[in-house]
């Protein structure tokens, strides 16, 4: 056959061993999350070990750590509401807010990205919003909004511009030659924007969301604190302070951190699921 | 001229160009006129920066000439109705899409109905001899593949003009004698007509059934040379050397440049 005849022509320059390559990253996860392990337990003892030197009821360990833990979880804090109730109100919160602000972003920043003029002659309005902290709408939005209106608004606030700007800057790095290809077989704008500039931004857009989770997280715990509520985990945390149980105030701030880092891990799969096709640079 | 002539009498020119092109105050293409035959593989050659590649824009219809226009069989070229191909110099592969979709890229614009194109993906990719390599990525095939990519993508589509831009001019002498026996390959598989913009006088001999010669900045059509040899070619036969050495003269003469350049052909 005529193909037979150009493959021999033709070698390939590398032939990846799919097999071998499913064996080794199976290898590289196990060995990741055995590392992990024996860091998290190291730094657990060596915690131990410090509060039994310091010794000071300011200072738990992590055996009282998870003591408060099982306790704000089975029986609630002071005014009965549990750990868990706590955190889905502040993950609903963060939810909700992450979502408006990626609805509204990706298509504004996409947008703004491909007519550049209506980004250029509407800049000294939009950019310096940038640069007022979501903390700093705390005074106004307590004036203005009540309950998941008022956390929905100032998590939007804060996650808005890392998706915006992630989507305005990466439309600018479309490849023009990617475009070209559409465009000489007659490609109609739509399309071109469905079939180039999306997939080609993707990947700006999904680092500009963990950031913007990030931002959201940061909001929401400022925004409990403020006070008019009696759920989430920034209002527990705060509760506790006022009646300086050092514990309950610990056990909030590491659920939060872990709450956080487990939605990022859900955006990091969704980028190794959807990206596949991108090069990994190792040094 | 003369063979102008000729081919206007044989068969009706498939592309017809008559333009001028300038750039603000920069004259690119200075009365620019050629016609191309159904199913003719023709080459044009320059000197680097003569305005080649925007040639071949103004020829997909991408690209509005300043003066004058490009007609594909008597209408005025438009990317949307004409099915026009284009095979770039620089790497043009779809880095989400595997090479199989890579190759589908054009049908898809198309419309063109899912079993015709996947039977049209099938064909394709075995002539250029990447039937193992369908569900790669572009990132983990060579240089070499991925213009192969680029090119299967432009043959897919049953395109009336194939335009190709030095579509071998990053690839390494051994890698562009083959991929230039592979293109010719898959032409004579799937015939075309092909307009194939290059430097290489060598490459253009030994490709094109004639060859348009341009002259520097601003470019006008300084010679159109005859190639009446049987493919394949022999680069070393006496008849191609000769041909190469007429055009060589041709190109030499542009160097110099004072005199009005003569017509050849």
């Amino acid at each position: 056959m005529i193909g037979d005849r150009m493959s021999d022509a033709a070698a390939p320059t590398k032939i990846v061993d799919d097999a071998g390559k499913e064996r080794s990253r199976l290898g590289g996860a196990v060995s990741t999350v055995f590392w992990n392990v024996v860091v998290l337990a190291a730094a657990l003892v060596v915690w131990q070990i410090l509060t039994l030197v310091v010794n000071s009821a300011f200072f738990p360990g992590p055996a009282t750590i998870v003591r408060a833990f099982v306790d704000l979880a089975i029986n609630g804090d002071t005014g009965g509401a549990t750990l868990w109730e706590h955190s889905l109100a502040s993950v609903e919160r963060v939810l909700v807010g992450f979502g408006f602000a990626c609805v509204a972003g990706v298509p504004l920043g996409l947008m703004m990205g491909l007519y550049k003029k209506i980004y250029t002659n509407t800049r000294a309005l939009l950019e310096p919003f940038r640069f007022i902290p979501p903390i700093a709408w705390i005074p106004l939005s307590i004036i203005f909004f009540s309950g998941m209106t008022r956390f929905a608004f100032l998590i939007f606030l804060g996650a808005f511009f890392p998706v915006f700007t992630a989507a305005l800057i990466g439309v600018g790095r479309v490849e023009p030659i990617h475009r070209k290809v559409a465009l000489v077989f007659g490609a109609s704008k739509p399309w071109i924007l469905m079939h180039i500039v999306v997939p080609a931004v993707l990947p700006d857009i999904l680092g500009g969301m963990r950031v913007g989770l990030g931002a959201a997280w940061l909001t929401i715990v400022a925004a409990e604190l403020s006070g008019g509520i009696s759920l989430g985990l920034g209002r527990m945390m705060s509760n506790y302070a006022e009646l300086v149980q050092v514990p309950q105030v610990i056990v909030g701030m590491i659920l939060i951190g872990v709450l956080g880092f487990l939605m990022n891990e859900v955006l990091l799969l969704l980028e190794k699921r959807l990206f596949r096709w991108r090069w990994q640079v190792t040094l | 001229m003369s063979d102008t002539v000729r081919v206007a009498t044989q068969t009706r020119p498939k592309v017809q160009v008559d333009i001028s092109h300038r750039y603000g105050a920069l004259v690119v293409h200075q009365e620019v006129r050629f016609a191309v035959r159904e199913n003719e593989f023709l080459c044009i050659c320059g000197p680097s920066g003569c305005g080649k590649t925007t040639l071949l824009d103004v020829l997909a219809g991408i690209l509005k000439p300043s003066n004058g226009q490009v007609l594909i069989d008597g209408r005025p070229v438009d990317p949307k109705r004409d099915s026009i191909s284009f095979v770039f110099q620089e790497p043009s592969t779809l880095p989400w899409l595997n090479v199989r979709d890579n190759v589908a890229t054009g049908l898809r614009i198309k419309k063109v109905e899912a079993a015709e194109a996947r039977r049209r993906v099938d064909e394709i990719i075995e002539i250029v001899g990447l039937r193992d390599y369908e569900s790669y990525f572009p990132h983990q095939i060579s240089g070499g593949m991925k213009q192969r990519v680029a090119i299967a993508r432009a043959f897919a589509i049953d395109a009336d003009v194939i335009l190709m831009d030095e579509p071998f001019v990053s690839l390494d002498q051994p890698t562009r004698e083959r991929m230039q026996r592979e293109v010719l390959h898959t032409w004579e598989h799937r015939r075309r007509t092909v307009v194939f913009v290059t430097h290489n006088l060598e490459e253009a001999v030994f490709l094109g059934d004639r060859v348009v010669v341009l002259s520097a900045k601003p470019a006008r059509i300084i010679a159109t040379i005859d190639v009446p040899l049987q493919r394949p070619r022999n680069p070393l036969s006496p008849e191609f050397t000769a041909i190469r050495a007429r055009c060589v003269e041709i190109m030499q003469s542009l160097h110099v440049e004072t005199e009005t350049p003569r017509r050849a052909g």
